[in-house]
C-alpha cells in the first residue's frame, strides 16, 4: 500500500512535466540550430545567429518598450477607473447595481475586437488610428474588468470601522486613503496590475486593427515571423515575448513581497521586536 | 442629496469608459451592419448584409468549423485540465502537505504564455516535419515526412485545437484545484474505513465534488474558443476559417461592400457569446461555483 502512491505519483509527475515543459524544446532548440533537416531529433549544428539578430535589432527594443508603455498607461488608468467604482459597488447601496457589472464585466465575454472593429472608422475620423493613444483607448476595455474585479475582491474584505477609527484619530480624507485604504487593497490592485499587463501585452488583433502597421508592440513584430519566416528568428522572438510576459508576473509578485517586507519591519520595530 | 448620488458619480468613470469605447464601439458596428454609412451616403437602414450572409454557403461553413474547433478544445482542456488537478491533488497528498508548493506555479505556465507562442509551439511541435515527427522516426515509427498526419493549417482544425487544449488545460485545473483541496484527508480514510480504493474515491467522492466547477469552467474555455482570433488567425487555413477570421478576411477584403458583412459576423458572434455568457453565468450563480464574481 505504500509502494503504490509513490509510483503513482512519479509517473503523474513526470507526466505533468512532459505536458509543461517539453513543448518548449523544440522551440529553444530552434532559437540556436544552424540547420536542422528532418528527421534530425537535435539540430546539426548550433548558432546564435537568430539571438544576435533579435539582440540587435533595434526594433526589438522598441517594440518592447511600447508594448511596455502601453501596458502600463493602460493598467494606471484602469487603477484610476477601478478604485472608486468598486468602491461604490462594495460599500454603498446601489441601484441596478446588477446593471453596473453587466457593463463592467461584459468585455470578458463578448470579444473586443468587435467592438474595436466598429469602431475603427470613427478612430480614423478623429486620427486616433496610428496612435498609441488609440491603441491605449483599445486595449482599456479588455482589461477594465480583471481589475475591477480584483480591486473588488480586496474593498470586500476591508472594514469600514478602520476608516471610523482613522476619521476618530482626526484623519483627513487624503491622509485615511493613502495610509489605511491604499495599503490594504494594494495587493488586489497588483493581481489585478499583473493581469492588466499580460492582457495588454497579449492583444494582437486589436493593436492591429487600430494601430495599423505603425503601433509596433511585441505581437505585431512577431507575427510575420510566426506565420512562415525564419523559424531561428521566430522562435527567438517567441521566447523574448514569452519571457517578458513571464518577467511582468514575476516582478508584479516580487514588488508585493517585497512591500510586505518592507511594511513588515517598521512594525516589529514599534512593537519593540528585533529588525 | 450627495450621500445618495456619492456612488453613482464613483461608478461614473468606469460605467461611461466601457459604454463610451466598448458599447459605442458595438453600437457603431451594428448600425453599420445596417449598411449605415454616412461617409459614403448610405444612411438607410436596411438588413441587406445578414440576408447575404445567412444564404452564403462559406458563412455556415465556418459557423460549423468554429463550433467543431471550440467543442473539442473546450472538451480536450477539460480532461487534461482534470487529470492535471487530480495529478496534483495525488502529488500533494503523497507528499502529506496541504498548501500549494511554488513548483505548482509551474503548471500554470502554459497560462501566462501569450497565445501567438503558444501557437508557434504548436507549429514546431505538430508540422509534418516538425518535432514529434522527428521523435517518431528516431524510434523507427514513420520512414518518411508525408506519413505524419497534416495537423497545422489543416481544414479540420487539429492545430487550434491542440494549442488551446495545451493553454486551456491549466485553467480548468486551476479552477479545480482549490475544490479539490478542500477535500479533507479524512474524507479519504472514511472512504477507506467503508472499503473503497483509490479508484470507488476518485469516483464517488472526488467526481461529485468538482462536477459543477469543471463544467462552469470548460463552459468558460468554449465562450473563450468561440471567438478568439490569434491562434486560428495563426494555425488555420484560408477557407474554412472560423468567424473571428472570416470577418477579419471579409473586413479586409478591400471592397467596401463587405465591411457590412463583416460587422454583421461580428453582431452574430456578439449575441452568441452573450447568450451563451447569461447561461454560464445563471448555472454558476446557481451552483454558487464562481464566488467573488459580484
Amino acid at each position: 500500500m505504500k509502494k503504490h502512491p509513490q509510483l503513482l505519483s512519479l509517473f503523474a509527475f513526470i507526466a505533468l512535466i512532459i505536458f509543461v515543459v517539453v513543448p518548449f524544446v523544440p522551440l529553444i532548440l530552434s532559437s540556436v540550430s544552424f540547420s536542422w533537416r528532418w528527421p534530425d531529433v537535435l539540430p546539426e549544428s548550433w548558432s546564435f545567429r537568430a539571438w544576435e539578430y533579435v539582440l540587435n535589432d533595434g526594433r526589438t527594443w522598441q517594440a518592447v518598450g511600447i508594448s511596455l508603455w502601453i501596458a502600463l498607461i493602460v493598467t494606471a488608468v484602469n487603477i484610476l477607473l477601478a478604485l472608486p467604482a468598486a468602491n461604490a459597488l462594495v460599500r454603498y447601496p446601489v441601484r441596478g447595481r446588477w446593471l453596473f457589472e453587466a457593463i463592467i464585466f461584459a468585455p470578458i465575454i463578448i470579444p473586443p475586437f468587435i467592438s474595436v472593429m466598429g469602431i475603427h472608422l470613427t478612430f480614423l475620423r478623429l486620427g486616433l488610428t496610428e496612435t498609441v493613444l488609440g491603441v491605449v483607448l483599445a486595449h482599456i476595455a479588455p482589461t477594465l474588468p480583471y481589475m475591477f474585479r480584483a480591486v473588488m475582491i480586496s474593498y470586500q474584505t476591508l472594514s469600514a470601522d478602520w476608516e471610523d477609527q482613522a476619521r476618530m484619530l482626526g484623519a483627513r480624507a487624503l491622509p485615511r486613503f493613502f495610509h489605511v485604504v491604499l495599503p490594504h487593497l494594494l495587493p488586489g490592485i497588483l493581481a489585478g496590475a499583473s493581469l492588466s499587463v499580460l492582457i495588454s501585452l497579449s492583444q494582437y488583433l486589436i493593436t492591429f486593427i487600430i494601430g495599423a502597421g505603425q503601433v509596433v508592440t511585441l505581437p505585431i513584430l512577431l507575427f510575420p515571423f510566426v506565420s512562415g519566416g525564419d523559424p531561428g528568428i521566430a522562435s527567438a522572438y517567441s521566447l523574448l515575448y514569452a519571457a517578458i510576459a513571464i518577467a511582468a508576473l514575476v516582478g508584479m509578485d516580487a514588488a508585493l513581497k517585497r512591500y510586505y517586507q518592507l511594511n513588515k519591519a517598521p512594525q516589529d520595530l514599534a512593537k519593540g521586536g528585533k529588525p | 442629496m450627495w450621500r445618495k448620488s456619492k456612488p453613482y458619480l464613483l461608478l461614473l468613470p468606469a460605467a461611461a469608459t466601457i459604454i463610451l469605447l466598448f458599447f459605442g464601439g458595438i453600437f457603431d458596428g451594428l448600425l453599420k451592419s445596417f449598411g449605415y454609412f454616412p461617409a459614403i451616403g448610405e444612411t438607410e437602414l436596411n438588413l441587406a448584409a445578414y440576408d447575404r450572409l445567412l444564404h452564403s454557403a462559406s458563412f455556415w461553413e465556418s459557423m460549423e468549423l468554429t463550433l467543431r474547433v471550440a467543442a473539442l478544445s473546450s472538451f480536450l482542456s477539460a480532461v487534461i485540465g482534470a487529470l492535471i488537478a487530480v495529478a496534483l491533488f495525488f502529488l500533494n497528498e503523497s507528499m502529506k502537505t496541504n498548501s500549494p508548493k511554488a513548483w505548482h506555479r509551474l503548471f500554470q505556465l502554459p497560462l501566462t504564455i501569450p497565445h501567438l507562442v503558444a501557437g508557434y509551439i504548436v507549429v514546431l511541435l505538430f508540422t509534418q516535419s516538425g518535432f514529434v515527427s522527428r521523435v517518431l522516426a528516431a524510434f523507427g515509427w514513420i520512414d518518411n515526412i508525408t506519413e505524419f498526419p497534416v495537423l497545422v493549417n489543416d481544414p479540420f482544425g487539429w492545430g487550434i485545437i491542440l494549442t488551446y487544449a495545451w493553454k486551456e488545460a491549466p485553467f480548468v485545473s486551476l479552477m479545480l484545484y482549490p475544490v479539490l483541496s478542500r477535500i479533507h484527508g479524512s474524507w479519504r480514510e472514511v472512504s477507506r474505513v467503508f472499503g473503497a480504493g483509490n479508484w470507488q474515491f476518485i469516483r464517488e467522492i472526488v467526481v461529485p465534488a468538482i462536477m459543477p466547477g469543471w463544467a462552469i469552467a470548460t463552459f468558460i474555455v468554449f465562450v473563450f474558443t468561440f471567438s478568439a482570433f490569434e491562434v486560428p488567425y495563426l494555425l488555420g487555413v484560408t477557407y474554412p476559417s472560423v468567424l473571428p477570421v472570416y470577418s477579419y478576411q471579409l473586413y479586409t477584403s478591400g471592397t467596401l461592400s463587405d465591411r457590412p458583412e463583416a460587422l454583421a459576423v461580428n453582431m452574430i458572434l456578439a449575441a452568441i457569446t452573450i447568450l451563451l455568457g447569461l447561461v454560464a453565468y445563471y448555472f454558476s450563480k446557481r451552483w454558487n461555483v464562481l464566488k467573488g464574481w459580484g
